[in-house]
């Protein structure tokens, strides 16, 4: 700190006084003076010490901030070096991650199982038989999701058969099925594409993946997607959608590989009796080399809520025999209507071609058409009413001689017509009649007792 | 009066009513044209613009973005009746979403403002 020069001045000049004056003058200052003086000097004495002490702590602080800025350079310079080992990390992190991409942090765990499906109770009442709980089916629906983009899920088919062998044919007692109808590891690639692999649902026209007991309003399938496609296979897929404006419109498509129909004969004679649509690698040789391709293409175009239409050409190809590379191949349109919430228009028609070493080259297709009216379209203020929907469905097929082999062609039609009762969106209570017309070597129904008509109660559950 | 001319005198005599309900006919018309059409009075410039401000209006409402609930309606409903949110909790309609994009083909972006329709209102 500064000592102000006026302190000093005052000194020095009090100094040169007492020395330079001659004694004279100095017998001639007064006492009082004299004390007043030396009063001063004495303050200023003082002052003079304080401002040495003040000085004297001003230089020990000084020293105590020297020494807290070098703790504080100090830590600066250890947090610029854990800066610069974070940027290290998370460089090296960045690089590990575009290899091995690590899902990120979402809403709720990274990985999730789920349970779905549906279940159903049915009771019959075929021409000719006693009535009787014919089955009960438990179809859960695994779903585990391992990332973000990759999904798990695995779908069985668990049903008691009364009077059915476990192969689907009639026969006394009861039998317990246990059936994988699909399992795949679902990759979404990007927003457009997802790779599916395993054994699959095969998009050739839109039932085999839209099929679940609680979705479709009447208890059975349609004929043409029983007797004349494959419902899965195994193999890959690649499909996705394109959305088309903002309206939701879209154009979906699916490719896939898998290894398609095969022979179920023990040797490789690839006659039409022989066919095994689902054979992929089963427990009967699989006597053909090469994988099936195909694919389905979809337009659907909604112009208001619950008010759209859905068109699908999809088909398959492959050899489902060596014996003389025999081919087997389909092509399915699909196509379906919704006019508000209560009127649905479905159908699809599925012609197949199959090369055949005892009858050559047959042709057998068919079609199907169902049509739903729910009664809360009349706009009745009834209790119950409104939970009604009326079913309807025909089915026309023509086996072109692939059931009876060389016995001749088998053309059946089958009338369908029921009523669903809706206990809440997932509850469902059906009630169908369905009578046959089925003429040549192989009339349908074939798991019946040849009965024209019957009669199926169900209760369905979706979950 | 002979009977030719009786008709005659009818049929000349129902001509101006005939002529009346014409002209009324007309005329009830054009009040229609005038109170339902648009107003005249503005100048035609003005006009032209209030119709094309009311297509644009109708074309932003078209092309309005859908939402997570009307998407739902579109897609969802088509194939099974409606599932509601509180059903499942957010982790479980992540895993259903997945499961319905693969399943349905839906397009990602619809996909997921659906899932997050259903997670708002979801279960616990």
């Amino acid at each position: 700190m500064k000592i102000p020069s006026q302190i000093f001045g005052t000194l020095a000049a009090a100094c040169m006084m007492a020395g330079v004056l001659p004694q004279r003058a100095s017998a001639q200052v007064s006492t009082n003076d004299f004390d007043a003086l030396k009063k001063i000097v004495e303050q200023m004495g003082d002052r003079l010490q304080k401002l040495e002490q003040t000085h004297a702590q001003d230089q020990k602080t000084h020293e105590q901030d020297q020494q807290v800025i070098l703790q504080l350079q100090k830590q600066l310079g250890e947090t610029q070096t854990a800066v610069t080992n974070a940027q290290q990390t998370a460089n090296t992190v960045a690089q590990v991650q575009s290899t091995y991409p690590v899902p990120g942090a979402s809403q709720g765990p990274m990985h999730n199982v789920t349970l779905a499906g549906d279940a159903e109770v049915q009771f019959g009442k075929t021409a000719g038989q006693h009535s009787a709980f014919e089955l009960a089916d438990f179809a859960p629906i695994f779903l585990y999701r391992a990332s973000d983009d990759v999904l798990f899920e695995a779908g069985f088919d668990i049903m008691l058969n009364n009077n059915t062998d476990v192969n689907g044919n009639r026969a006394p007692g009861s039998s317990t099925s246990v059936n994988l109808s699909f399992a795949t590891l679902d990759y979404l690639l990007n927003d457009y594409m997802t790779l599916e692999a395993g054994e699959m649902l095969l998009p050739l026209g839109t039932y085999n993946e839209r099929n679940a007991g609680w979705l479709n309003k009447i208890p059975d399938d349609p004929l043409v997607c029983d007797d004349l496609i494959p419902g899965s296979g195994v193999g890959v897929q690649l499909r996705g959608a394109i959305p088309v404006g903002e309206s939701g419109q879209m154009v979906t498509y699916s490719a896939y590989a898998v290894n398609g129909p095969s022979s179920g004969a023990s040797n490789s004679i690839a006659d039409a009796g022989a066919l095994d649509l689902a054979g992929n690698v089963g427990d009967t040789p699989n006597w053909h080399a090469n994988p099936s391709g195909g694919g389905r293409i979809g337009w659907f175009y909604p112009w208001k809520p619950h008010y759209d239409f859905e068109l699908g050409l999809s088909g398959q190809t492959g050899a489902w025999s060596d014996s003389g590379n025999r081919s087997w191949s389909a092509g399915v349109v699909d196509a379906a209507l919704h006019l508000g919430p209560n009127i649905e228009v479905k159908g699809q028609y599925i012609d197949t071609w199959v090369e055949t070493d005892d009858i050559g080259k047959i042709d057998p297709k068919g079609w199907y058409l169902q049509a739903a009216y729910k009664l809360a379209g009349l706009g009745l203020e009834m209790p119950y009413i409104n939970n009604f929907e009326l079913v309807g469905r025909y089915d026309r097929e023509n086996d072109d001689g692939l059931f009876g082999g060389g016995a001749g062609v088998t053309k059946t039609d089958r009338y369908t017509t029921g009523i669903v009762y809706y206990f809440s969106s997932t509850l469902l209570f059906e009630a169908d009649y369905e009578w046959w017309v089925s003429h040549g070597p192989s009339p349908q129904p074939f798991n019946g007792p040849g009965a024209p008509t019957s009669f199926v109660l169900q209760l369905s559950y979706g979950f | 009066m002979s009977t030719t001319n009786q008709l005659i005198s009818i049929k000349g005599g129902r001509r101006p009513g005939i002529l009346l309900a014409l002209l009324a006919s007309v005329i009830f018309a054009s009040s229609i044209a005038i109170f339902a059409g648009p107003d005249t009075n503005a100048p035609p410039a003005q006009v032209s613009d209030a119709k094309a401000d009311a297509a644009k209006q109708a074309k932003k409402v078209k092309k309005k973005k859908l939402t997570g609930a009307e998407l739902y309606q579109l897609n969802c409903n088509r194939c099974h009746a409606e599932r509601y949110p509180t059903e499942f909790t957010p982790a479980q309609w992540k895993t259903i979403m997945i499961h319905m994009r693969v399943r349905a083909n839906l397009p990602a972006a619809q996909a997921r403002e659906i899932l997050k329709y259903l997670q708002e209102d979801s279960g616990n």
